[in-house]
């Protein structure tokens, strides 16, 4: 009897000790959740901890810009002796939920990602006001709440339209400032098509409209022309429209001509079944003269081992010249209101988007195109020096599409658009079934 | 006298413990910042059992097997109960997945049956259990055979057709896509992939689904055959009995429970199915129904998915979640009663 007593009362220690365990991790969040980071932290941390407090932690969702953010918390925490420590979700992980995950286990990141009007909706009442920083007033691209308050830390601008591999048009004849109407792209598809053997091609474009898996190139970005191509910044016409469940059939009508022009000329396989990377492969391995995608593919080319020169045209759909394309923030950083280090947030930020290090970081090494006007660095990737022309010109347009209803494109206008592309619907199929796809997502 | 004193000794261990974890849990909930409310809780918690073990009385051992049953109960509760009832909580409410401002009623559940998208799923979710079913099992139960035959290498065989239910879905997904899209497409020169066509893209994942699943069911198979006595079998060969007639008189006979505990397990993981169809079509290819464009192969859970994770309407796909645990109940207890039946009347 005595021996198991003895068993029981050891296995009861080891209980309370895994238990407060558990207890504390909660409360110096960070410290113990934090990988690489944390081990340094302890190691040299002890002599700097003074000025420093708790770690800073960053949810990102750029997978992507992991590293070269971490190397510069890394050198920001020499400097002021404040841990950053980020924590990076992407490549498919759903952000949202997780991020739900961490607010119902009191978890929260002190600065987090969210994505636009949608995530703002769900995540306002947890939002800091940040209308007082001073890199505020140094950008257009801020995310800025109903009451005019910018509650989101732009990093970094991302812009697409028609991307083009210049060799190839400039082997066909063509002047990409020719491709601002749809006259201009029949005219260089034509040509391209024409001359498609000796130029190596297999095909004129690199399209993917399936479903299931490119619902956010066709139904965001592509349809995303539809709602603000050609428009000023910040001009809502059609995505109010969109709001009350309705379309502009004339415009949508000239659209649904461009997109047949676009999918008439795109490699039949990649365009009903190929993936993005299907798609990316096809263009970088110049087989393809056009692309639908941005200037986030960057980064891949070097993969594809591409030696020819690129830029991006606009998608201009429409009979007039569309002469800039869409380009805006992907996503913001929110700083927690109810986290215990907000004014060291604050400041983690100001440095990433003013100093040059910081600037340094986001536009050389994450390959990005900084939102602030008084970034000195310039991006040595093609398609950001191309994206770059356009923001200095203010010749964009915004992302009016990210405030389409959560989820649209990926359960109810994608579909329509891979049956345009199967062909299985004409231009007018396309329209109306548009129409009532979007009547009925807003009405659910 | 002393036996008085020992009892207060054995109850007092009992009342510090409440005692603790009533300020541990004080102070969880006025006073964040104490750092000693874990500690104090999970002291408290620790004496109250030690108290209860030591507790004299006629109840003693009831006591110390409720004791050992706590930490079953305890995951139990936390990782299947509470939440189940919680979830069925949201279904009334508009919870966003962060909190619910007000209760719905029964709206969410009216709503989801007018939604043609929930009903074009459920009704392909219903085809693909049966075809599933039947395929998988038809499947397993001739890989059983022929791993239980004298065949040469049967050892070989039955570990090959085993392998692909190790590897996850998800992988498994990606790597049929592309034989779908990719080398189907380059064996027959000019066809499209399988996976752009409504229906054809609905056996693609049916292919996939029993190329894994047959696996797993054909080594229950063939534990349920080499369980069919020998002399049985023996018998009716000195009365010669053909390999048929084995088959149908004797070894089906005698593995019938074997048959219910199969068509169970594919029944339910037919109607989860979700993995496959995530990786496979996510949803795709569309169809058009009545002038309306409806993602053709999106089963059931991935449609709840989709609604609570794509569309952010947490209560909505929180209600089709307890729906789709209803007709996972109420079909598979139909099941496995009527196989019962067959079970007791062979």
């Amino acid at each position: 009897m005595k021996k198991y007593l003895w068993v029981m009362a050891l296995a009861g220690a080891a209980a309370v000790l895994s238990l407060t365990g558990c207890g504390k991790s909660a409360q110096s969040e960070g410290t113990v959740t934090s990988s690489a980071g944390s081990q340094s932290a302890q190691s040299e941390g002890d002599g700097q901890a003074k000025s420093g407090g708790e770690a800073i932690r960053i949810v990102n969702g750029k997978i992507e810009i992991d590293e070269p953010l971490k190397a510069f918390a890394k050198k920001y925490q020499e400097k002021t002796g404040q841990e950053v420590v980020i924590e990076s979700l992407g490549g498919g992980v759903d952000i949202n939920g997780t991020m739900k995950g961490y607010l119902a286990a009191g978890n929260m990141p002190d600065l987090f990602v969210f994505g636009g009007e949608g995530d703002y909706q769900t995540w306002k009442d947890y939002m800091t006001d940040l209308s007082g920083e001073e890199w505020a007033s140094q950008t257009e691209f801020g995310f800025k709440s109903e009451d005019g308050k910018t509650v989101g830390f732009p990093y970094a601008v991302e812009g697409y339209g028609i991307t083009y591999n210049k060799d190839v048009l400039k082997a066909a004849g063509i002047d990409p400032a020719s491709l601002t109407s749809y006259d201009g792209y029949k005219k260089a598809f034509e040509t391209i098509d024409q001359k498609k053997g000796e130029l190596g091609l297999t095909a004129v474009c690199s399209v993917a409209a399936e479903s299931g898996q490119m619902y956010w190139s066709t139904g965001n970005h592509l349809f995303g022309y539809y709602l603000s191509g050609g428009l000023k910044r910040g001009d809502t016409t059609y995505i109010d429209l969109l709001k009350s469940g309705k379309t502009d059939t004339e415009r949508l009508g000239q659209f649904a001509d461009f997109m047949k022009l676009l999918f008439d000329y795109s490699d039949k396989n990649t365009l009903i079944s190929g993936t993005y990377d299907d798609q990316l492969a096809l263009w970088a391995q110049g087989k393809t003269a056009f692309i639908t995608q941005g200037n986030w593919i960057d980064p891949s080319l070097p993969d594809y081992n591409v030696k020819f020169e690129c830029g991006i045209a606009p998608l201009a759909f429409t009979k007039e010249e569309m002469k800039g394309v869409l380009a805006d923030c992907p996503s913001w950083w929110a700083v927690y209101n109810k986290g215990s280090n907000i004014d060291a947030s604050k400041a983690f930020l100001k440095e990433l988007a003013l100093t040059e290090e910081g600037q340094e970081c986001l536009v050389s090494d994450c390959g990005m195109i900084s939102p602030y006007t008084t970034c000195k660095v310039s991006p040595k990737t093609p398609l950001a020096l191309s994206l770059k022309t356009y923001v200095d010109a203010a010749n964009t347009y915004s992302w009016e599409w990210t405030k389409m209803p959560e989820g649209i494109s990926m359960n109810s206008t994608g579909a329509v658009f891979e049956l345009y592309a199967k062909g299985e619907i004409d231009k007018d199929g396309f329209v109306n079934m548009m129409q009532t796809a979007i009547a009925d997502y807003v009405k659910k | 006298m002393e036996g008085k004193a020992k009892k207060i000794m054995n109850v007092l261990p009992v009342l510090i413990g409440i005692g603790m974890v009533c300020c541990g849990l004080y102070f969880d909930f006025f006073n964040r910042n104490f750092r000693g409310r874990g500690p104090l809780l999970a002291g408290g918690l620790l004496l109250v059992i030690i108290g209860l073990y030591l507790f004299p009385g006629r109840k003693h051992r009831e006591i110390v097997s409720g004791l050992f049953l706590l930490p079953l109960i305890g995951a139990f509760f936390i990782t299947v109960l509470i939440p189940f009832l919680f979830g069925i909580f949201y279904s009334f409410t508009d919870w966003n997945g962060i909190k619910f401002t007000q209760f719905v009623g029964l709206k969410n559940y009216g709503q989801m049956f007018h939604a043609p998208d929930y009903l074009y799923s459920l009704l392909i979710t219903f085809l693909f259990t049966v075809f599933n079913m039947v395929s998988v099992n038809f499947a397993a139960f001739f890989l059983a055979l022929l791993c239980t035959s004298e065949v040469r290498g049967r050892n070989f065989y039955r570990a090959s057709f085993f392998l692909p239910n190790l590897i996850g879905g998800i992988v498994l997904g990606y790597v049929w896509q592309f034989i779908f899209n990719k080398v189907f497409t380059s064996l027959i020169a000019g066809s499209v992939s399988m996976l752009t066509s409504p229906n054809l893209a609905f056996f693609a994942i049916l292919i996939v689904s029993t190329w894994q699943y047959a696996g797993y069911i054909m080594m229950i198979y063939v534990t349920g055959l080499q369980g069919v006595p020998r002399d049985i079998l023996e018998a009716s060969a000195v009365d010669g009995a053909g390999v048929l007639k084995k088959l149908l008189h004797i070894k089906l006979p005698m593995i019938a429970n074997t048959f219910t505990v199969c068509i169970f397990l594919t029944l339910v993981n037919s109607f989860k199915q979700f993995d496959l169809n995530y990786a496979i079509t996510n949803g795709a290819p569309s169809r058009i129904l009545g002038a309306k464009a409806v993602a053709s192969t999106e089963f059931l859970a991935l449609n709840i998915y989709n609604t609570a994770i794509a569309r952010n309407r947490y209560a909505q796909g929180q209600t089709k979640a307890v729906v789709f645990f209803l007709i996972l109940a109420a079909v598979s207890l139909t099941q496995v009663s009527i196989s019962k039946k067959r079970e007791v009347e062979l």
